[in-house]
């Protein structure tokens, strides 16, 4: 067996090793005061009706997973943004498409709830996912006029500027009852997750992680650029859209049931990367995706716990572990490439 | 019946409005093809349509003798390999990850390599003589270095047809010389049909077999190199003043242009 295929063997065993470690770190802690025993024997009764099991099973299992899974989506779905772009600063909160998905998931919620009362997960999803394509045809719009790499994030920034501006300016003029739910959601949070929701979200990012899965031989052939990609035979506008239909459609998903969450999409594949210390799509998606829901479940802690019973919103963590790692990234990338 | 891997007929390309019109060419097994030409003069355009990264606009292109129209892009993609002169910046790939990725036809559906496929990558590196080179990140190498490597790739599909868009021009001397010697014995041995882009007249005229003038999206004039570099044509092709030609060509290169 050679070097790499050991490497790989080691990092995937260290990765899901971790997963599960964050899994339980997750359930485990938190503000109300379970002790370990109870929350044992609270996990293995199941749903019992007693107040350590409804803490277990209704608020802290599905966020615990919602993070897994919403974790793993950002950093995918930065993964192949920065497969799609050749740029390794790309993410789905730099480029504004986390903040379209925002915007138009609060207008519908404002418009919804002030008839309806409610709005369900798949409108949501759906409202989101419109949301992030608006905000990514706009960079594709800008991508072709723009050469250099570190221009196109300057303009994805101001994109997700443009659109918070408007999302603040819709939450500003709603009504009362719908600000508090909206204010919480808009800084990034992955409380008040449902088994609900997490089933919803496990379909539609276990099925959009899968299609980029089936996809890892056309995108290492499209690393080496279009037209070596097209020479080998890779249906290049096919691969384009595929690309940002999942990027878009992960990021979506994030955007509707857990607001923004910054920073993920960029750092979790550059850490893993280095992991792996590969470029290879058949093991950089998998490894993308375990490593966002470690990231994710790890900073949900902290943001928890850190100071509780005081919440932090989980962009505030994400963003301190993952604005250093894109700041290492952009100060050893040769001159002249961003 | 002699096989000609590639031939084309009446080919214009372009992108809206054709760029280059009315190509016609056979090129042999073992044979290379030079166009030669001002820059703007089409030859990247009849390039990358060939090698099927541009639609054709009009004409014919044969491969093996079929109409490409009627081949599969996983066939073709068996058929022909490029190197261009776009410099690629893959992270974290060494030389022989990059020479592997020319395998892709070959590959199942999920790109996994076969022992076959490691096999071929390492003939293609022995080809080009770059076996120290092969377990190096590609991004720490030259530039002469990395086109020897994308040769590599492009011979380790193990094609009929090899396009290569100005190989050489970013090389130092050495580079052009060692470079054109490893295409010009792929020719000779493994009896591919070659067909190559190029401004270094002096080298295009060692190598070639045959030679396209292309100028304004025309083929000027199409012949055996001793035919085409001559002082008019050259003065022609490039709209070269005879005093300036003169000046640089008559006494440097006394009998040989």
């Amino acid at each position: 067996m050679n070097r790499g295929k050991v490497r790989a063997i080691i990092a995937f065993a260290a990765l899901i090793a971790l997963l599960l470690v964050s899994l339980i770190i997750n359930v485990f802690t938190g503000s109300a005061d379970i002790s370990f025993s109870e929350a044992l024997n609270a996990l293995f009764k199941g749903v019992s009706g007693e107040i350590s099991s409804d803490i277990l099973w209704k608020i802290r299992i599905p966020r615990a997973f919602s993070a897994l899974l919403l974790g793993g989506a950002l950093g995918l779905s930065g993964y192949l943004l920065q497969t799609f772009f050749h740029n390794p600063i790309a993410g789905p909160f730099v480029l504004g498409i986390s903040s379209g998905a925002k915007l138009t998931v609060a207008l519908v919620m404002i418009a919804a709830v002030s008839r309806y009362h409610s709005v369900n997960s798949l409108t949501m999803i759906c409202a989101a996912f419109a949301g992030s394509l608006l905000s990514l045809g706009f960079i594709l719009l800008i991508s072709r006029r723009v050469r250099r790499m570190s221009m196109l994030v300057v303009c994805g920034v101001m994109i997700g500027y443009i659109c918070s501006a408007i999302t603040d300016f819709a939450v500003t003029f709603a009504d009362d009852s719908d600000i508090v739910n909206l204010h919480d959601w808009s800084m990034g949070t992955f409380s008040g997750m449902s088994m609900d929701n997490v089933r919803v979200i496990a379909v539609v990012v276990i099925a959009a992680s899968a299609g980029a899965f089936m996809l890892s031989k056309p995108i290492s052939a499209y690393q080496l650029g279009e037209s070596y990609a097209q020479n080998s035979g890779v249906r290049i506008t096919f691969l384009r859209c595929m690309l940002i239909l999942l990027s878009g459609l992960l990021s979506a998903c994030v955007a509707a049931f857990a607001g923004p969450v910054s920073f993920v999409g960029i750092a979790v594949p550059h850490i893993v990367r280095v992991m792996l210390h590969t470029s290879k799509p058949v093991l950089l998606i998998p490894g993308c995706f375990l490593g966002g829901g470690i990231f994710c479940m790890l900073c949900d802690v902290l943001a928890r716990t850190a100071f509780a019973p005081t919440e932090l919103s989980i962009s505030t963590v994400t963003a301190i572990f993952g604005a250093p790692v894109v700041i290492i990234v952009m100060l050893r990338r040769r001159k002249g490439e961003l | 019946m002699e096989r000609i891997p590639v031939s084309a007929e009446g080919l214009s390309a372009g992108y809206s409005s054709p760029v280059v019109e009315d190509i016609c060419f056979n090129v042999r097994q073992g044979e290379v093809m030079t166009l030669v030409g001002p820059n703007g003069s089409g030859k990247s355009t009849l390039l990358k349509t060939l090698a099927g990264c541009l639609e054709k606009l009009g004409g014919t292109v044969f491969f093996d003798g079929e109409d490409t129209d009627n081949i599969s892009t996983g066939e073709k993609a068996k058929k022909l390999s490029i190197v261009l002169t776009e410099r690629i910046r893959p992270d974290l790939m060494t030389c022989r990850d990059v020479v592997e990725t020319g395998r892709y036809p070959y590959t199942g559906r999920m790109g996994l390599l076969k022992d076959a496929d490691r096999k071929a990558a390492q003939e293609a590196i022995e080809m080009v003589g770059a076996e120290d080179l092969a377990d190096r990140d590609f991004s720490e190498i030259s530039d002469g270095q990395r086109q020897r490597i994308m040769l590599a790739r492009a011979i380790c599909r193990q094609p009929h047809i090899l396009i290569l868009d100005e190989p050489v021009s970013y090389l130092d001397l050495y580079h052009k010389l060692a470079f054109l010697e490893i295409l010009r014995k792929l020719a000779d041995e493994k009896r591919l049909a070659v067909i190559v882009s190029m401004h270094e007249l002096e080298l295009a005229r060692e190598i070639s077999d045959h030679v396209i003038a292309l100028k304004n999206g025309r083929a000027l004039y199409s012949g055996k190199p001793e035919d085409i570099f001559t002082k008019d044509i050259i003065m022609e092709l490039f709209d070269i003043p005879e005093k300036l030609y003169d000046k640089y060509y008559t006494n440097t290169m006394k009998g040989k242009m």
